[in-house]
C-alpha cells in the first residue's frame, strides 16, 4: 500500500473499516477481558473460622482486642501477604459522630489497619460509598482522621471510580461497582452491627450495598437477594464486624445515644455468614430469622452451621 | 511619584484583589480534608465551618452594608471594612474600583485587552455622555427601595453579581464540561484513562467542586453576565462608567477627596491621548473639567500624557470637589423607580401570607420579609451547599425575591448536621446556628407528605422503606406500619408502607432525594410547617414539654 498517493473519502472509509474489523476480530480472539482477574478465593471449605472477641473489662483497649482476635485466627499474616494491596470496607453511610453507632468505630478500623500495615501491606485503601455527603461522612465519623493517621488511603465516591460490571448474582446482572474495592489483593469488611427497618439487621453482607453506585435505592425492593448478590459478587476475605457499639434501634442511621447499646464485641470470620449470623445473637436473632443469612447459606456462600466452622472466643 | 510607577501598582493591586476574590471562591466549599479528630468529637454534633474568610469581599463592600442598615436595620457582621472602603474614598475617590473591585478589575482587563475602538473613535468614546447618569438613577433607586423594606441591592452590587455569575454558572459550566471528558475515559476499557480520569478528578474537584454541583437558572446568570462583559465592547469599562450603583456610591462620596487632577494648560499640545485611555469618561484633558465622580483612579491619563500636563497631587482645600452630575431627570426617575418597585412587589405580598409550597428556605433564614430585606442573592450558601441543595429562585419567592436561595430536594436534600449556608451567610439573612441547635429546636424548614398513587408499596408494587431507612431524626419521622393494601392478583398483601410523623418531621428533603421515584417522587416536602414562619404552621403548638 502506498500511503503518499492522495486516496479518496471513499478509500480512506473502506480502509479504515477494514481496520477497525481487523481489531474487533482481534479483540474477539484474545478474549477482551471484561471481568477483574479473580481474587484468590477465601479458604475454601474447611479452613473457615469464627472468632468471637468480647472485653468484658469496661475500660480495655480497642487496639488490644482487636489484636487478641486476630492472634487467636492464626494472625493477620495469614489473610494478608506481603506487599498487598488491601481494601477495607467501613460502613461509614452517615455522617455521625461515631458514639451514635451508625458507622464504623474508628478506633477499630485503626486497629485494623495497623495490623494490616505490620502483616507488610504495601497500600490500604479505606473506600465506601455513603449516603450522606461523603466529605462529611469521612470528617464527622473518624474515618478521615483514621486514614491521615495510618497514611491509608481514602477513596471518594468519584463518578470515575463506578464501572459497570457483570454481578452474575440471582437478581444483579450489571450493575456500576465501586472499583476500588474490587482492584484490591485483599478486601476486608468491617461494618457495624446495627437495626434496619427493611432487612431487620445491617451487618457484613448488607454492607455491600456501599460498594456501588447506580440507583441504590431501588435495591431495596428485593433487599436479600440483591445483599446477597453483591456478597458473593465482592466475596471479602475477612468480615470484622464491629458490634462494640451496636444501635438496636431507629437504624440504620440511629441519631440517638439511646438507640445504642454497649457491647464491646467483635467478630471475625473468613465467611460473612457464619459472620452475620453470629451477629444476630447479639440482637436477640436467630440466623434463619434474617432474610439474607438464610439465602447467603441457601446459595452457599457460607454456613451458619455451627459445626462446619471452627469456633473461638476470646475474652479482655 | 512617577506616573508609571502608580500604574503598576494599580495593575499589581488588582491582580492581587481578582486573585483574592478567585481564591475565597474556591474556598466557599466543603473541604475534602476536614478531619475531625474524633475523640474530641466523640460526643456531640460537631460544626465544621470554613477556614478562610469567604465573605471578606461583602464585608468591604459599603453597599452591602448600606442596604442592609436601611432596609434590614442591622448592622452586618464585618462592616467595618466597609466603613473604612467609605473613609479611603473620602480620601482618594475611587480608588475602590481602580485598585480594589475584582469585578472592575475583569472589566479593565477585557478592555485593555480588545479596545472597543481606536484612535479618534475612541477619544470620542470616551467623552462624558448623560448616559452615565443611569447608575445614580439605579443607586437612588436601590436605596429608596431599601428605606421603603425592598432590598435589591444584590441584583446589581458588584461584589454578589461577580459571585453569583462564577460560583452559580461559569465555574460549574466549566466543570459539566470537564467533567463530561472524565465520564469519556472513565468508561473507556484501557486502564491508564481510567487511571486520568480519576486523577483528574481529584484534581479539579477542589475548583469545581465535589459532585460537580449545577444550578437551575443558571444558565440565564451567565447569559446576563456574558452580556455585561460584552458591554467592554462599546465602551471600556461600560460597567463601571454606566451601570454599577456601587461606583455611583463611591463617585457620590469622592466629592471630598483631597486626592485631584490639576492640569497644567500651558504645557498642554491637546494631543487628547489622556481622553483616548480615560476608562471613566471622567474629562481629563486641559479645557475640560475633571469629573472627579465619574475618575475611577486607573491614572492612565497621568501615565499617557506625553507632555507632564496632568499629575495627581494632594491638596487639602475647602472647596470641595465638582458636583457628581447626576441629572435631575435620572434623581427624580430613581426617586419614582425606588418607591414604586416596592409597591410593585406588594402585588405579590401573597408571597408572604400563602407561601409557595416550593418556597424552602435554608436552615436558620430569617422569616421571609425580614429574609428578602437582607438577602443579597449573591449564592454564597449556593455554592457552600455540599448536597446542591440550594438553588437561586426563580419565581416561587415572587418578584422581590428572585435568585434567592431556595432548596429543591430532588436535586439535594438538607443534611441534618450541616450548618454551613448560615455560618457564610455576609448579611446574616440564614442565621448562624450550630448543628445543635438544628436538631434541638428543631430548626424545621418544611414538611414531608406521602403520595400514595405513586409510593410503591401504598400502590401495592412492591416493597420499599427508603424513606424510612434515610430518615435522620431519632425516632424517625418517617415511621413504617404493617399494612394490607390491595394488590393485582392478590385481595390483600401485608406490607409496610410510610406515614410521616408531622411532630417530628424538619422536612429535611432526604427521603425525597433518595426515594426510588425521580423527578416527582412520592414523598416530598413542601415549606409548611417551617418554623421560621408564625402563619405557615399545619399543626397546633404542643405545650407539652
Amino acid at each position: 500500500m502506498n500511503w503518499n498517493d492522495p486516496i479518496t473519502r471513499r478509500q480512506s472509509l473502506k480502509r479504515l473499516a477494514r481496520i477497525w474489523a481487523g481489531l474487533t476480530g482481534v479483540a474477539a480472539v484474545g478474549g477482551y477481558p471484561f471481568l477483574p482477574p479473580a481474587r484468590a478465593k477465601a479458604e475454601a471449605g474447611d479452613g473457615k473460622l469464627i472468632v468471637e472477641g468480647v472485653a468484658a473489662n469496661k475500660d480495655y483497649e480497642t487496639r488490644e482486642l482487636i489484636a487478641k482476635v486476630f492472634e487467636a485466627a492464626g494472625g493477620m499474616g495469614r489473610f494478608v501477604s506481603k506487599g498487598d494491596v488491601v481494601a477495607i470496607k467501613p460502613n461509614v453511610s452517615w455522617a455521625r459522630s461515631p458514639e451514635l453507632a451508625a458507622t464504623t468505630n474508628p478506633e477499630v478500623l485503626e486497629a485494623v489497619i495497623e495490623l494490616c500495615l505490620d502483616a507488610g501491606a504495601k497500600k490500604i485503601r479505606i473506600a465506601d460509598h455513603t449516603i450522606h455527603d461523603a466529605r462529611r461522612c469521612f470528617a464527622l465519623t473518624g474515618v478521615g482522621q483514621v486514614a491521615k493517621k495510618t497514611g491509608a488511603d481514602l477513596v471518594f465516591p468519584r463518578p470515575s471510580l463506578m464501572k459497570e460490571m457483570r454481578l452474575h448474582g440471582q437478581r444483579l446482572d450489571v450493575w456500576p461497582v465501586f472499583v476500588p474495592l474490587v482492584e484490591a489483593d485483599k478486601v476486608l469488611n468491617v461494618p457495624v452491627a446495627k437495626d434496619h427497618g427493611l432487612s431487620t439487621l445491617t451487618l457484613g453482607m448488607k454492607n455491600w450495598i456501599g460498594a456501588v453506585g447506580g440507583r441504590r435505592s431501588a435495591l431495596h425492593q428485593d433487599i436479600h437477594q440483591t445483599i446477597v448478590d453483591l456478597a458473593q459478587f465482592f466475596k471479602p476475605t475477612l468480615t470484622l464486624i464491629d458490634a462494640t457499639r451496636i444501635m438496636t434501634k431507629n437504624g440504620p442511621s440511629g441519631g440517638s445515644p439511646a438507640d445504642v447499646a454497649v457491647k464491646n464485641t467483635v467478630i471475625l470470620s473468613n465467611d460473612q455468614v457464619a459472620a452475620d449470623a453470629k451477629a444476630c445473637g447479639l440482637f436477640g436473632y436467630g440466623p434463619e430469622e434474617i432474610g439474607f443469612v438464610r439465602l447467603g447459606q441457601k446459595w452457599g456462600l457460607g454456613t451458619y452451621d455451627p459445626q462446619r466452622v471452627t469456633q473461638k472466643k476470646v475474652v479482655l | 511619584m512617577k506616573a508609571r510607577h502608580l500604574v503598576w501598582i494599580r495593575r499589581i493591586s488588582q491582580t492581587l484583589f481578582l486573585g483574592l476574590f478567585l481564591v475565597l471562591l474556591v474556598e466557599s466549599r466543603l473541604p475534602e480534608d476536614v478531619y475531625l479528630e474524633y475523640s474530641l468529637y466523640f460526643s456531640g454534633d460537631a460544626d465544621i465551618r470554613l477556614d478562610q474568610p469567604v465573605t471578606f469581599f461583602f464585608d468591604l463592600d459599603p453597599l452591602v452594608w448600606l442596604t442592609s442598615l436601611l432596609s434590614g436595620h442591622g448592622l452586618v457582621h464585618g462592616f467595618g471594612w466597609a466603613l473604612g472602603v467609605l473613609v479611603l474614598t473620602l480620601l482618594l475617590g475611587r480608588a475602590f474600583c481602580g485598585f480594589i473591585c475584582p469585578f472592575g478589575t475583569i472589566h479593565h482587563a477585557v478592555s485593555w485587552f480588545r479596545p472597543p475602538l481606536k484612535g479618534r473613535a475612541m477619544v470620542q468614546a470616551n467623552q462624558k455622555t448623560p448616559a452615565q447618569r443611569i447608575k445614580y438613577l439605579l443607586l437612588i433607586a436601590i436605596l429608596v427601595s431599601a428605606v421603603m423594606g425592598l432590598n435589591l441591592a444584590g441584583l446589581l452590587d458588584p461584589i454578589s453579581f461577580l459571585f453569583r455569575s462564577l460560583a452559580l454558572a461559569v465555574v460549574p459550566a466549566l466543570g459539566v464540561g470537564i467533567k463530561g471528558i472524565f465520564d469519556v475515559m472513565a468508561a473507556s476499557d484501557i486502564k491508564l484513562l481510567n487511571y486520568l480520569s480519576y486523577g483528574g478528578e481529584v484534581l479539579v474537584s477542589p475548583v469545581f467542586g465535589y459532585g460537580y454541583p449545577a444550578y437551575k437558572t443558571a444558565w440565564f446568570i451567565g447569559l446576563v453576565f456574558l452580556t455585561i462583559v460584552f458591554l467592554n465592547r462599546i465602551r471600556p469599562r461600560f460597567w463601571c462608567r454606566v451601570l454599577c450603583p456601587l461606583g455611583a456610591l463611591l463617585g457620590i462620596c469622592s466629592r471630598f477627596s483631597i486626592l485631584r487632577l490639576e492640569k497644567d494648560h500651558e504645557k498642554c499640545t491637546n494631543c487628547k491621548l489622556c481622553s483616548k485611555t480615560c476608562l471613566g469618561a471622567a474629562s481629563p484633558a486641559p479645557g475640560q473639567d475633571w469629573e472627579n465622580a465619574e475618575c475611577v483612579l486607573c491614572f492612565n491619563c497621568f501615565h499617557a500624557c506625553p507632555e507632564g500636563a496632568l499629575s495627581f497631587r494632594f491638596r487639602w482645600s475647602p472647596k470641595m470637589n465638582r458636583r457628581p452630575d447626576m441629572g435631575r431627570r435620572a434623581v427624580l426617575t430613581g426617586l419614582a423607580a425606588g418607591v414604586s418597585l416596592p409597591l410593585l412587589t406588594g402585588l405579590d405580598s401573597q408571597a408572604h401570607h400563602v407561601s409557595d409550597p416550593r418556597l424552602i428556605r435554608p436552615p436558620g433564614a430569617l422569616p421571609e420579609k425580614d429574609f428578602l430585606r437582607l438577602c443579597q442573592r449573591c449564592g454564597l450558601c449556593m455554592k457552600v451547599c455540599p448536597t446542591n441543595a440550594i438553588n437561586p429562585t426563580l419565581g416561587e419567592a415572587g418578584w422581590a425575591g428572585f435568585w434567592t436561595p431556595h432548596l429543591i430536594m430532588t436535586q439535594g436534600y438538607c443534611e441534618y448536621t450541616c450548618t454551613l449556608c448560615g455560618s457564610v451567610c455576609p448579611t446574616g439573612a440564614i442565621a448562624e446556628i450550630s448543628a445543635r441547635e438544628k436538631i434541638d429546636r428543631p430548626i424545621r424548614i418544611g414538611a414531608a407528605y406521602v403520595d400514595r398513587g405513586r409510593c410503591l408499596p401504598w400502590s401495592g408494587n412492591g416493597p420499599c422503606i427508603v424513606c424510612q431507612e434515610v430518615c435522620p431524626t431519632s425516632p424517625k419521622a418517617v415511621y413504617l406500619n404493617k399494612e394490607a393494601v390491595p394488590a393485582k392478583d392478590k385481595a390483600t398483601w401485608l406490607v409496610d408502607v410510610p406515614r410521616v410523623d408531622l411532630k417530628r418531621c424538619v422536612g429535611c428533603g432526604i427521603c425525597e432525594t433518595k426515594c426510588p421515584v425521580r423527578g416527582k417522587p412520592a414523598i416530598s416536602v413542601i415549606a409548611a410547617g417551617e418554623s421560621r414562619s408564625i402563619e405557615n404552621q399545619i399543626l397546633l403548638p404542643d405545650l407539652a414539654p
